[in-house]
């Protein structure tokens, strides 16, 4: 069989997974675009790992009381690590909204501490005796490999992106006004703080369900780089968010394609392919020094 | 009528600034607002409009509401890396009028256009802001201002990167917009001869020397205040019908330094 014949024969096997990156690629490619122009691109990544902080977590307290990941019995609904990721992410996602800070510990440090501390979190949660044999496959329910995604949380991602983009659609003009110039929004009377807590809890939202379908690496590239990818080809803000999307949809179809044909893993084709989408760009502002 | 009051008000973040004070900001007058640098002007300002609770006393809103603020901030350029039009930058300018659930319509494009126009570029709407001047970017954050239909406007040391010739037509452009919209105007600014020439009122401000006078523009601007407040010889003259302010040297006997 040629390649796509071969890739088309196992499409029962890649139906799903596809689907779950095309949707969390789309998503978050929208989302990167405020995420890119609001500077906290690193947010983004901390997200990924304290959203997995609380699963590890939700792991770990189940092992109290006898859950076992590999079983299929059915958890506790208060031990359920969708539950946990998002409470823990959208807990983040509000202080980061708050904008805590001293002249001594900048914004940018304690998401960096965020980060580093919850990277740490996880590793030390999922060596630890109570849960250690099953490390492996809680890291895979964890950060999600790409490749089996269950239908579930197809679900939870299309719930998720529903909820995020009925925020951006019922109040885009508050969301980019706080986005783009807080100072003179709070002046004139829009409440900065609590669009903020909004614009950063649905992406706190999409970004934790989206980590656990198809891992930390493809969710921290599709926010990024189909976002940046745009910026540097559009002056128009509806131009960049389309563009920034189709990037994002191709990158997670032709990546998970690729993947597939070559044997490479999923989530990092998907970022190369994502990552490519970054050289127009770069070639229109090396040849156009205004841009 | 008055918009906004401040009454025995104590204004600061932690601990006081500055005495309590009594401030009003009068319907048609313009407020000058002159300190140096760390004088606590910007604190005033966030406790004027409501930004920065008061340690003491009371904020009075005399209409029972916030008069609606055009902001013009202390700023040369918008933020350029923003794939934003000149009207779309204007347009967030309706976003407290139209209140959270509602879109734009025809009307509010069509009022931040006329907002442009009134400014002298409205042949510039459709324009990338990174594409502008930097006189451009400050009109363009006018406009902005404008389009919110403001009682009062705000604004933030406005011309601090403008050369002199762009000053003086920036604030010609305040002048006639106030006339033209019944605007009041708050204006902070360390241009000594725009405040002096444009201002009805004037607000001198020192934390350092826990001052702070109020009073008619032609009271405050004297040589004797202005020089408390700068801890330096300050002259004022009529210079082709304007006010002119001119800082010195020391005051003579002084050890040089400033306050």
């Amino acid at each position: 069989m040629t390649g796509f014949a071969d890739f088309w024969a196992g499409r029962d096997l890649w139906r799903e997974p596809m689907l779950a990156g095309i949707l969390a690629a789309a998503l978050l490619s929208y989302l990167g675009v405020f995420i890119v122009l609001k500077r906290m691109v690193f947010v983004s990544a901390a997200l990924s790992e304290i959203s997995g902080v609380g699963v590890a977590a939700a792991f770990y307290v189940g092992s109290f009381v006898g859950i076992d990941p590999h079983a299929h019995n059915p958890i506790p609904l208060w031990l359920d690590p969708t539950w946990f990721s998002l409470l823990f992410a959208c807990g983040f996602a509000t202080l980061v909204s708050l904008r805590p800070g001293h002249r001594k510990l900048q914004p940018e440090t304690i998401i960096g501490l965020a980060y580093v501390i919850s990277s740490a979190l996880v590793l030390a949660i999922l060596n630890s005796p109570r849960i250690a044999q099953e490390a492996h496959a809680v890291g895979d329910i964890l950060f999600g490999n790409a490749v089996t995604v269950p239908r579930a949380q197809i679900y939870a991602l299309l719930a998720a992106g529903v909820a995020a983009l009925t925020v951006h659609a019922l109040f885009f003009k508050e969301l980019l006004y706080v986005s783009y110039d807080p100072e003179t929004a709070t002046v004139q009377g829009v409440g900065t703080v609590r669009w903020e807590i909004l614009l950063n809890l649905a992406a706190a939202i999409v970004i934790s369900v989206a980590t656990r379908a198809v891992g930390a690496l493809p969710v921290f590239a599709f926010t990024v780089l189909p976002a940046a990818a745009a910026l540097m080809l559009t002056e128009r803000l509806r131009g960049t968010i389309a563009l920034s999307v189709g990037f994002g949809v191709v990158a997670a179809s032709v990546g998970y394609y690729l993947s597939w044909i070559f044997a490479q893993p999923t989530g990092a084709t998907m970022v190369v392919v994502a990552s490519v989408f970054l050289l127009p760009g770069l070639l229109r502002i090396w040849r156009r020094r205004d841009v | 009528m008055d918009l906004i009051r401040l009454e025995s008000a104590v204004i600061g973040y932690r601990a006081p600034l500055l005495p309590p004070l009594d401030l009003v900001v009068r319907a048609g007058a313009t407020l000058g607002v002159l300190g140096p640098n760390g004088a606590g002007k910007t604190a005033l300002l966030k406790s004027l409009l409501g930004l920065l609770p008061l340690l003491g006393g009371k904020r009075v809103l005399p209409q029972g509401r916030t008069p609606r603020v055009g902001y013009v901030p202390q700023r040369d350029r918008l933020d350029q890396s923003w794939p934003l039009t000149v009207l779309d930058v204007v347009m967030m300018g309706r976003t407290f009028l139209l209140g959270p659930l509602h879109w734009a319509k025809k009307q509010d494009v069509q009022a931040c256009k006329e907002a442009l126009d009134e400014i002298g570029i409205g042949d510039l709407a459709m324009r990338p802001i990174h594409a502008l001047s930097g006189g451009q970017h400050q009109k363009v954050l006018v406009a902005r201002a404008l389009a919110a239909a403001p009682e009062l406007l705000v604004l933030d040391e406005p011309t601090s990167a403008m050369d002199p010739a762009a000053e003086r037509t920036f604030m010609e452009l305040v002048q006639r917009l106030k006339g033209a919209h019944n605007l009041s105007v708050v204006l902070v600014s360390h241009q000594l001869t725009a405040v002096a020439g444009f201002a009805t009122d004037v607000a001198l401000v020192d934390r350092g020397h826990e001052l702070f006078e109020v009073g008619p523009a032609s009271e405050m601007i004297q040589p004797d205040r202005l020089g408390r407040l700068y801890g330096r010889t300050v002259s004022v003259a009529e210079v082709g019908g304007q006010r002119a302010v001119v800082i010195g040297g020391p005051p003579p006997g002084s050890n040089g330094s400033a306050p």
